[in-house]
């Protein structure tokens, strides 16, 4: 799994690493069952602090997107979220809003929008169908 | 130690050289798993501070405490839990290197051989060469080494990577700290202090800016780099006259105009998106930025 760091995007690094591993599981980089590197290697890999990488997986285990098994590391779990469903699609609808003021600012339109978004999820099943064996 | 004391708390900190005060009302403090940095430019008070903490020199004024106690009064106590790099590593030039981490072993109740053996093989350092031949990134990679191995509560880091060259000590140091920090991470808190940023830009949770003995700046990382942004847009025609409080820095040129703000750059974005740029990118400021930016 490839994480890339960037330090100029004023995002919290722990949230780089959340967001980039939910995306590597997303796409299929990283399956179902699947190690995740474990805290020091991964740190060292990403030159930051430990305390970061394991606030991001206390994060994605919160988010119920990996497991920790005790002296076996740090799994990812098949999709069952934590949160009912309405929750679930509350917090997506937030992030769609953000989206949809970003396109209203680069006047993209609601057809080409749509196209958009329709384009970006075959491309993750794309990705999903070359990364399963 | 109460587990929410502060391993270190500095507060007014006043040390006089003479006329000259070499720090001047310094108040900061530490908790205990942090990797803290201390940043200032040569002669800002780095080094006496971190003095202060170890005894080696006495406050003027204020207080120093270190795991809650007085580091004059409890100077052992203080000292058994805390392992200092200084920036200049001294060394007796006929012992080996086995025979200087044995030596340094001499003094401690604890020490984490198994550590010592992967760190000696990571660095290749034989064990067999005279400390004398050693060059001097080697010398300090056997500093850091004697540092860690006993396992202390407290990691005094003092310009620990300057006068190295720049592709080595950015691998070592993070080698270093990773070993460090593998067991008891809660246990284990770093301050460090350094000019050279960029090459602990991932390493440092939180960091106070040190500048003529006084603190300049205290935040933690992250937030540190989602308030200061650089904005840059580029108008159509000449930028208009903008004024923001938050802005540190600004840099008309032409058709051009450069911000670096420190907080409400969604507000300033939004208010320069309305003037209709040709183009506009914000960027946050790494943490070697945020350093520069505090001079200017």
């Amino acid at each position: 799994m490839f994480i890339q760091l960037n330090f100029k995007s004023g995002k919290p690094v722990y949230l780089q690493v959340v967001d980039q591993i939910k995306a590597a599981a997303a796409s299929g980089a990283l399956r179902v069952g699947e190690a995740l590197p474990t805290i020091r290697p991964l740190a060292e890999q990403l030159r930051i602090n430990r305390n970061t990488v394991a606030k991001a997986y206390t994060e994605l285990e919160s988010q119920g997107v990996i497991e920790t098994v005790a002296g076996k590391g740090c799994f990812l779990t098949g999709n069952n979220s934590p949160y009912r469903m309405e929750l679930r699609q509350e917090m997506l609808a937030e992030e769609i809003d953000a989206v949809i003021v970003q396109a209203h600012h680069l006047q993209v339109n609601k057809e080409d929008l749509l196209r958009l978004v329709r384009q970006r999820l075959e491309l993750f099943e794309e990705k999903t169908k070359t990364n399963t064996p | 130690m109460k587990a929410e004391s502060p391993v270190i708390e500095i507060q007014n900190l006043v040390r006089k050289f003479g006329r000259t005060d070499a720090v001047n009302g310094l108040s900061l403090s530490v908790r205990a798993g942090r990797c803290y940095g201390f940043f200032g430019r040569n002669g800002a008070g780095k080094t006496t501070t971190i003095k202060c903490l170890l005894n080696l020199l006495q406050p003027t004024a204020g207080s120093v405490r270190v795991f809650g106690t007085d580091p004059a009064r409890n100077e052992v106590a203080v000292k058994s839990r805390v392992a200092y790099v200084p920036d200049y590593v001294a060394f007796y030039p006929w012992m080996t290197v086995r025979e200087t981490l044995e030596y340094l072993a001499s003094f401690r109740e604890h020490w984490n051989g198994q550590t010592e053996k992967e760190l000696l093989g990571q660095f290749r350092l034989d064990p067999l060469k005279k400390v004398g031949h050693l060059s001097k990134g080697q010398k300090t990679q056997l500093a850091l080494i004697g540092a860690i191995c006993p396992e202390p509560e407290l990691l005094l880091l003092d310009e620990p990577t300057s006068g190295l060259d720049p592709i080595v000590r950015r691998e070592f140091i993070q080698t270093v700290i990773g070993a460090y920090q593998e067991a008891h991470p809660g246990q284990r808190t770093i301050f460090v202090s350094t000019h050279l940023i960029a090459e602990f830009e991932g390493l440092i949770d939180e960091f106070t800016i040190i500048e003529e003995g006084k603190e300049a700046l205290t935040l933690e990382s992250d937030v540190a780099r989602q308030r200061y942004q650089r904005i840059r847009a580029r108008f159509s025609q000449s930028p208009p006259a903008l004024d923001f409080p938050e802005t540190s820095w600004a840099r008309r040129d032409g058709r051009e105009l450069e911000l670096v703000v420190n907080g409400n750059s969604a507000q300033i974005l939004s208010r320069i998106k309305s003037y209709s740029p040709e183009t506009v990118s914000m960027e946050a400021l790494t943490l070697e930025e945020i350093f520069m930016a505090s001079f200017k």
